[in-house]
């Protein structure tokens, strides 16, 4: 393509937007609707997947100690703990300290424990794993390990809330990968039939463009162009509007996060290439490309 | 130079799935020629230009058109073929959008011209058609003989050399017929070889160039009497004289 076409084209391109003002309107506003389902479906995803990984950031492994091994033998687990290639880092929380913590949670109910003569808590190491080793499975082989280690007398993982948080997670992300190909199924077909009706409002230009010899790229440019143009606007539109959405509902749940900027901008980025992809889809049937 | 063949037809038939709209057609026109294609509305004129400008293909036979040949062409060519090629039909077909600079201009803008030689070239084929004064103008302002012109410049402004033409005054009274047969015979003159169909024989009888006539999708009657193109003389002679009683009896004759 020639210089002098390419900018007349994108030149056209805006012209044409101005010149068909009220379908472009009605055309970007459906867009904006449909793209405003897309961004909120985002946000919940984006949240309830933080959250699923925030539990599972904060998932440890409590290693209790037996009673009355001295300081040289909770060393030396220590070191064989540190050593195992799942861990993280290790807290070692002593008796006192179990004691101290327990207070603090409990804070009145406490009372019952100082009516007894010694502490009944045992002294334990909490346990990090690093990240790829927070998976359930993973983790119930690192409690066996942990177990077989001497002198630990029990591990606490938080096995049936790890197996009902994973099976959780799991439901979740399948429901969601479903839901979300439903959603962007549904966009682009609301898209590339919007398109489709501004292509048909200009069905006799393409046909004049056909006849006096327009090849079909100089065509479908301006298309394609508009169809960028119109994505990327309806994706501003729809954040502003979630935005409007998240404002009321976060006075509500405090908790959730609006979306990211990195999310924002690829998501803004997905619905330019939606639009402009839209336009070319729309065209090659409508051309017979 | 007159023997060449701008336009060739062999033996071209085209058949749709329910009816044949053209049986063997066998059809040259010369570089330069004037010819009238005559038949009632039906006969297959508008299927056969469509042939010329490909946008229908032939069902049997071949169409030669310059260096294209139809059996062999690309669909990506065709561009390449129309804009040797202008277009004026009956319903002017013009850009509601744009004014008529634009609707002329967009001829050239296809073949990506510089915009210096676009405004060059657009100015002077309005100049030509008489309508500059009005080159910024909506087609919807214009009159039906107006919005033709607009056509015609388009049609002409990439100077090619055939120039086919779809019942072009089939919208329009008899004066303005007049004028856009006139600027049809101009542009013959000046060396375009110009294809026009017509339903209404009585229009073209007079005039002595060739004259096809189709029926039924076959051609029945090859006729020229005069010269195969019109000469400036000629054109001299029939705007001064003969003009006037052909617009006023057989233009009239349009039933």
């Amino acid at each position: 393509m020639k210089l002098y076409q390419g900018l007349y084209l994108i030149k056209e391109s805006f012209k044409t937007l101005g010149r068909h003002k009220g379908i472009m309107f009605l055309s970007i506003v459906i867009m904006s609707l449909t793209l405003l389902v897309l961004a909120v479906f985002l946000l919940v995803t984006d949240n309830v997947l933080s959250a699923l990984e925030r539990t599972r950031q904060e998932l440890s492994v409590y290693a209790y100690i037996e009673e009355g091994l001295t300081q040289n033998d909770i060393e030396q687990q220590y070191k064989k703990l540190l050593a195992m290639k799942e861990v993280e880092s290790i807290v070692f929380i002593s008796k006192a300290e179990a004691m101290t913590e327990f207070e603090e949670e409990f804070g009145e109910g406490s009372a019952i424990l100082e009516s007894l003569e010694s502490n009944p808590l045992p002294a334990s190491f909490r346990i990090a794993l690093k990240d790829g080793y927070k998976e359930q499975s993973n983790i119930r082989l690192f409690a066996e390990q942990v177990t077989a280690v001497s002198g630990i007398e029990n591990v606490d993982y938080g096995k049936e809330f790890l197996d009902r948080f994973s099976l959780m997670a799991r439901v979740f992300l399948y429901v969601d990968m479903i839901l979300g190909f439903i959603v962007v199924l549904s966009s682009v077909f609301i898209i590339s039939n919007t398109v489709r009706l501004t292509i048909l409002s200009r069905q006799k230009s393409i046909e004049i463009l056909k006849l006096v010899g327009a090849t079909n790229r100089f065509i479908t440019t301006p298309f394609v162009l508009e169809g960028a143009f119109q994505g990327g606007l309806a994706s501003l539109v729809s954040l502003a509007l979630l935005a409007l959405i998240y404002l009321v509902v976060v006075k509500m749940l405090p908790d959730i996060a609006f979306l990211d900027v990195q999310t924002s901008v690829l998501y803004v980025l997905t619905c330019i290439v939606l639009g402009s992809l839209g336009s070319f889809a729309a065209l090659r049937r409508f051309l017979r490309l | 130079m007159e023997a060449r063949h701008v336009i060739g037809m062999y033996h071209l038939s085209k058949r749709y799935e329910d009816r044949t709209v053209l049986t063997d057609v066998n059809l040259q026109v010369a570089n330069g020629e004037f010819v009238f294609l005559v038949g009632p509305s039906g006969a297959g004129k508008s299927t056969l230009l469509r042939m010329i400008y490909m946008n229908e293909s032939p069902t049997q036979g071949q169409v030669v058109v310059g260096s294209f040949v139809s059996s062999n062409m690309k669909r990506r060519q065709i561009p390449y073929l129309r804009r040797k090629i202008g277009v004026v039909f009956q319903d002017f077909k013009l850009l509601e959008d744009r004014d008529v600079f634009e609707n002329v201009a967009i001829a050239m803008r296809v073949t990506g011209e510089t915009n210096y030689e676009i405004k060059r070239r657009v100015m002077q084929v309005l100049t030509q058609v008489g309508l500059y004064h009005k080159r910024y103008d909506r087609p919807v302002k214009l009159s039906g003989g107006e919005q033709q012109r607009v056509a015609i410049a388009r049609a002409v402004v990439n100077s090619p050399e055939i120039l086919l033409a779809d019942e072009p005054t089939g919208n329009l009274d008899p004066d303005v017929t007049a004028e856009i047969l006139q600027l049809l015979f101009r542009i013959n003159s000046s060396g375009t070889a110009v294809l026009m169909a017509t339903h209404n024989h009585a229009l073209v009888k007079n005039f002595g160039q060739r004259i096809l006539h189709l029926r039924d999708g076959v051609i029945e009657e090859d006729r020229r009497v005069g010269p195969r193109r019109f000469s400036r003389e000629r054109l001299d002679e029939i705007s001064m004289t003969a003009g006037k009683s052909i617009w006023s009896d057989d233009g009239r004759a349009d039933r």
